[in-house]
C-alpha cells in the first residue's frame, strides 16, 4: 500500500499524541450534530429530561464501542479504518413509525432486529447483489433523504402538533439553517466541517434571546448534575412484524452507505488502489451492524458510518486508526456528563428541524448520485421513475389509498416501504427479455472504433452495468483489438462476445492468429520506444492491470483473450 | 483526432482532441518531432479534450519527451485528468512527464 500525496498520517501510522487529541476533538464535534436523531426520537416518545439525557449518554457509549469495532484491525470484525459511525438519519423515519406503533420499546427492539439483519447481510451480501442493483440502492437513499426532509419541515413548522410555529420559531429556524448553509457554502476548514453544530448553537442563542426558553427549562438545566454515572434504564424491547420492511430497508441502506464509505477509506489510503477490497468491506458492514445491535440493546437509535467523518479525515489528511482510539476515549468520558444530554433535550424544535433539513439535502443528493452512477436505459428509467413517484404518492396522499385491499396496506405506510418494494418488483419484471450475451464482429481491415464503443454503451445500459466497469471494459476492448490487428496479423474477422451478470462482465475476443502477450511487468521506457514488441508489451501490461482477471488461450490456430471484470 | 496549434508567448500550445490510437498517433508523432526539432523549443501539449489514448499514443509521447531531452527543449503536458488520467496512472506515466494541472500553469512551466 503506497501512501497518496496529501495524506499526512495513513491508517497504520501512529501520529503524535497532540495530533490524536486534536483530530479526535474535531471528529467528536462533527459527531455531536447527529445526536439530534436519538434526542428527537426520545422526545417524540414523550421522554423526560432525565430519560433524554440518558439516551444521549447511551448513544455516546454505543458510538465509542462502535468506533473501536470499525477500527479493529486483523480481527473477524471491523474494516480497520477510521470510519466511525454516528446516530443515523437512515433509522429516523422507521423509528418514528415504531413510536406510533409501540413507543420506545418497539424502537429499541426493531433497532436490535435491524442490527442483526445488517450483520447477517454482511455475510451474504455478495450473493444478494442481483436483488439490489445500485440504482435501487440509490432510490432507497434518495427516499430516506426525502422522508427525513419532510420530518424536518414537520418539526420546524410544528405541523400536526398543538404548537404551530410562530414568527419566533421562523426566525430561529432561519438563523439555524442560514448559518449552517452559509458556513458550508462560503467557508472552508474547521468552520465548514462544524457548520451544523455551529448552526445549532446559533439557533439556541437566537431562541434564548427571543425569550424562547421557559423558567422550567432553566430550572431543568440548573438542577442537573454536571457529572454522573450513566444509568441504564431498560425501557424494554418489542417486535412488530408490520415494521420489518421499514427497518429492513433502513438496514440495507445503512449497509450500502458503509460499503461506500469504506471503499472511500481504501482509496484515500492507497495511491495504487484499483478496486474495492470486499473482505475489509464485509467486516466493516458487520461492525456497523453490531453497532446498531448495541444501540438497540442499550436503548438508543441505530448508528451508521458517517460520510462527514470520512470527509473530515480527507480534509485534514489524518487517516490513522489511532485517532479512532482517541475518539472512543473522548466519547466515553463525555458519557459521564448528563448536562450534555439536558442541553440536547432543551433543543428547540425550530433548531432540530432545520438541522434535519440540512442533513436531508445531502442524503437526497447522495441517493440521486448513486442512482445515476449506472448507465440507465428506458427499462431502468421506468423502474426508478415509477417507484419514486409511487413512493411520493403514498406520502403526499395519505388518504388516497384508503380503499386499497387489506393485504397491500402494510406497504402503504411510508414512501420508504412502498418505493423500494415497487422498485424490486418492477426490476424483476423489466429484466425479462434482456439478453445477457451479446456479440459483435470486427473487420480487421477496417475496425470501426465508434461501433465498438456504442456496442459497449448500449448493452452496458441495458444490463444496468456500472459506468466505471463499462469504461474499463471499453478501453480493454479497443486496446486489445488495436494490438491484435497490429501485432498478431489475424486471419478473418475478430469475434467479440460480451456476457454480463450482476457479479461480473466478461469480454472475450476470438480470432485466428497467435495469442496476445499479457506481461505482468511493465516494459522499460527504452523497450517501449525502441521496438514494436515493447510497445505491444505495454498494451498487454495495461490490459492485465485494468481487468480483474485476464487469460489468453490458443488452440488449433484460434486464439481467445478473456477480460473479466468484477461487478 | 484534431490538432490545434497556437503560440502563447514563447510557448507552442498543441491541443489534442479526440482519440489517440495506432493510426492517429502517427500524425501527432510527426507534428511533435517537427516542433521539438528546434533547440530550446517550448511545447505544451493540452490533453483536456482527449477521449482515448492507447499504448501507441503513450509511445509517441515518450518519444517526444526523449527528443525534447536530447535537444534541450521543454515538453509539458496539461489536461491529464478523468479517464485519460487513470490510464496515465495505470501505465506508470504520471511521474515520467512534466504535467501541469491547468493550461495556464502549463504555459508558465514550459516558458
Amino acid at each position: 500500500m503506497r501512501k497518496p500525496r496529501g495524506v499526512i498520517y495513513g491508517v497504520d501510522e501512529r501520529p503524535p499524541g497532540t495530533v490524536i487529541v486534536l483530530s479526535a476533538l474535531q471528529h467528536v464535534g462533527v459527531m455531536f450534530a447527529y445526536l439530534v436523531f436519538p434526542v428527537l426520537v426520545a422526545r417524540e416518545a414523550g421522554g423526560t429530561s432525565v430519560s433524554v439525557a440518558n439516551v444521549v449518554s447511551m448513544s455516546l457509549i454505543v458510538l465509542a464501542v462502535a468506533t473501536l469495532l470499525q477500527a479493529a484491525h486483523k480481527m473477524p470484525i471491523g474494516s480497520g479504518y477510521l470510519c466511525q459511525p454516528v446516530p443515523s438519519a437512515v433509522y429516523l423515519v422507521p423509528s418514528m413509525l415504531a413510536i406510533r406503533h409501540g413507543g420506545l420499546p418497539l424502537v429499541f427492539g426493531m433497532t436490535l432486529f435491524a442490527g442483526v439483519l445488517q450483520s447477517v447481510f454482511s455475510q451474504v451480501m455478495r450473493y444478494l447483489r442481483p436483488l439490489f442493483p445500485p440504482e435501487i440502492a440509490g432510490l432507497v437513499v434518495a427516499l430516506i433523504g426525502m422522508a427525513t426532509g419532510v420530518v424536518g419541515i414537520r418539526i420546524t413548522m410544528g405541523i400536526g402538533t398543538e404548537t404551530e410555529a410562530g414568527s419566533r420559531e421562523v426566525m430561529v429556524a432561519l438563523a439555524t439553517l442560514g448559518t449552517a448553509v452559509a458556513l458550508n457554502v462560503w467557508t472552508k476548514g474547521s468552520l465548514r466541517l462544524a457548520c451544523v453544530l455551529i448552526g445549532i448553537a446559533i439557533g439556541y442563542v437566537v431562541h434564548g434571546v427571543l425569550g424562547g426558553f421557559s423558567a422550567s427549562d432553566w430550572d431543568t438545566l440548573y438542577s442537573t448534575h454536571w457529572f454522573a454515572l450513566p444509568q441504564f434504564h431498560a425501557a424494554g424491547w418489542a417486535f412488530d412484524a408490520e415494521l420489518i420492511i421499514p427497518f429492513a430497508v433502513a438496514a440495507l441502506a445503512a449497509s450500502l452507505k458503509v460499503m461506500g464509505n469504506i471503499t472511500t477509506c481504501q482509496k484515500l489510503n492507497d495511491a495504487d488502489w484499483v478496486r474495492p477490497d470486499m473482505r475489509s468491506i464485509g467486516k466493516g458492514v458487520l461492525a456497523d451492524g453490531m453497532g446498531t445491535m448495541l444501540a438497540g440493546g442499550l436503548g438508543t437509535v441505530g448508528v451508521n458510518s458517517a460520510s462527514g467523518a470520512v470527509g473530515l479525515s480527507m480534509a485534514t489528511g489524518v487517516l490513522s486508526r489511532y485517532v479512532a482510539y482517541g475518539i472512543a476515549v473522548l466519547l466515553l468520558v463525555l458519557a459521564f456528563f448528563p448536562i450534555l444530554g439536558i442541553v440536547f433535550f432543551l433543543m428547540p424544535k425550530a433548531v432540530a428541524g432545520p438541522a434535519l433539513l440540512f442533513v436531508a439535502a445531502f442524503v437526497l443528493i447522495n441517493g440521486l448520485e448513486i442512482m445515476t452512477s449506472r448507465l440507465l436505459d428506458s427499462r431502468k428509467t421506468f423502474v426508478i421513475g415509477f417507484a419514486f413517484m409511487g413512493g411520493l404518492a403514498v406520502d403526499l396522499l395519505p388518504h388516497g389509498f384508503d380503499g386499497a385491499p387489506a393485504w397491500i396496506k402494510p406497504l402503504l405506510v411510508s414512501s420508504l416501504v412502498f418505493g423500494p418494494v415497487a422498485a424490486l418488483i418492477l426490476n424483476a419484471l423489466f429484466r425479462l427479455g434482456i439478453r445477457k450475451v451479446q456479440k459483435l464482429t470486427v473487420d480487421p481491415a477496417d475496425p470501426d472504433n465508434l461501433e465498438i464503443e456504442q456496442f459497449m454503451e448500449t448493452h452496458g445500459a441495458a444490463w444496468g452495468a456500472r459506468r466505471d466497469v463499462i469504461d474499463r471494459a471499453t478501453f480493454n476492448l479497443l486496446q486489445s483489438i488495436e494490438t491484435i490487428i497490429e501485432g498478431c496479423e489475424p486471419q478473418g474477422a475478430l469475434e467479440v462476445e460480451a456476457s454480463f451478470d450482476e457479479f461480473s462482465l466478461d469480454i472475450r475476443v476470438h480470432y485466428t492468429g497467435p495469442p496476445l502477450e499479457l506481461p505482468d511487468k511493465r516494459p522499460t521506457n527504452e523497450e517501449i520506444i525502441e521496438s514494436d514488441e515493447g510497445h505491444r508489451k505495454l498494451a498487454g501490461f495495461m490490459l492485465r492491470r485494468l481487468a480483474d482477471r485476464v487469460a489468453a488461450t490458443h488452440k488449433g490456430g484460434r486464439s481467445t483473450i478473456l477480460f473479466h471484470f468484477d461487478h | 483526432m484534431d490538432l490545434k496549434e497556437e503560440q502563447v508567448g514563447g510557448v507552442t500550445v498543441l491541443a489534442v482532441k479526440g482519440r489517440l490510437d495506432s493510426t492517429t498517433s502517427l500524425v501527432l508523432g510527426e507534428r511533435l518531432t517537427a516542433m521539438l526539432g528546434a533547440a530550446k523549443a517550448r511545447v505544451l501539449v493540452d490533453l483536456s479534450q482527449l477521449e482515448y489514448i492507447s499504448s501507441a499514443g503513450f509511445r509517441v509521447l515518450l518519444m517526444a519527451a526523449k527528443r525534447a531531452d536530447q535537444n534541450t527543449a521543454k515538453l509539458v503536458l496539461c489536461g491529464v485528468s478523468g479517464k485519460v488520467g487513470q490510464l496515465f496512472d495505470l501505465g506508470g506515466f504520471l511521474d515520467l512527464f512534466s504535467i501541469a494541472a491547468t493550461r495556464n500553469e502549463g504555459i508558465t512551466a514550459a516558458g
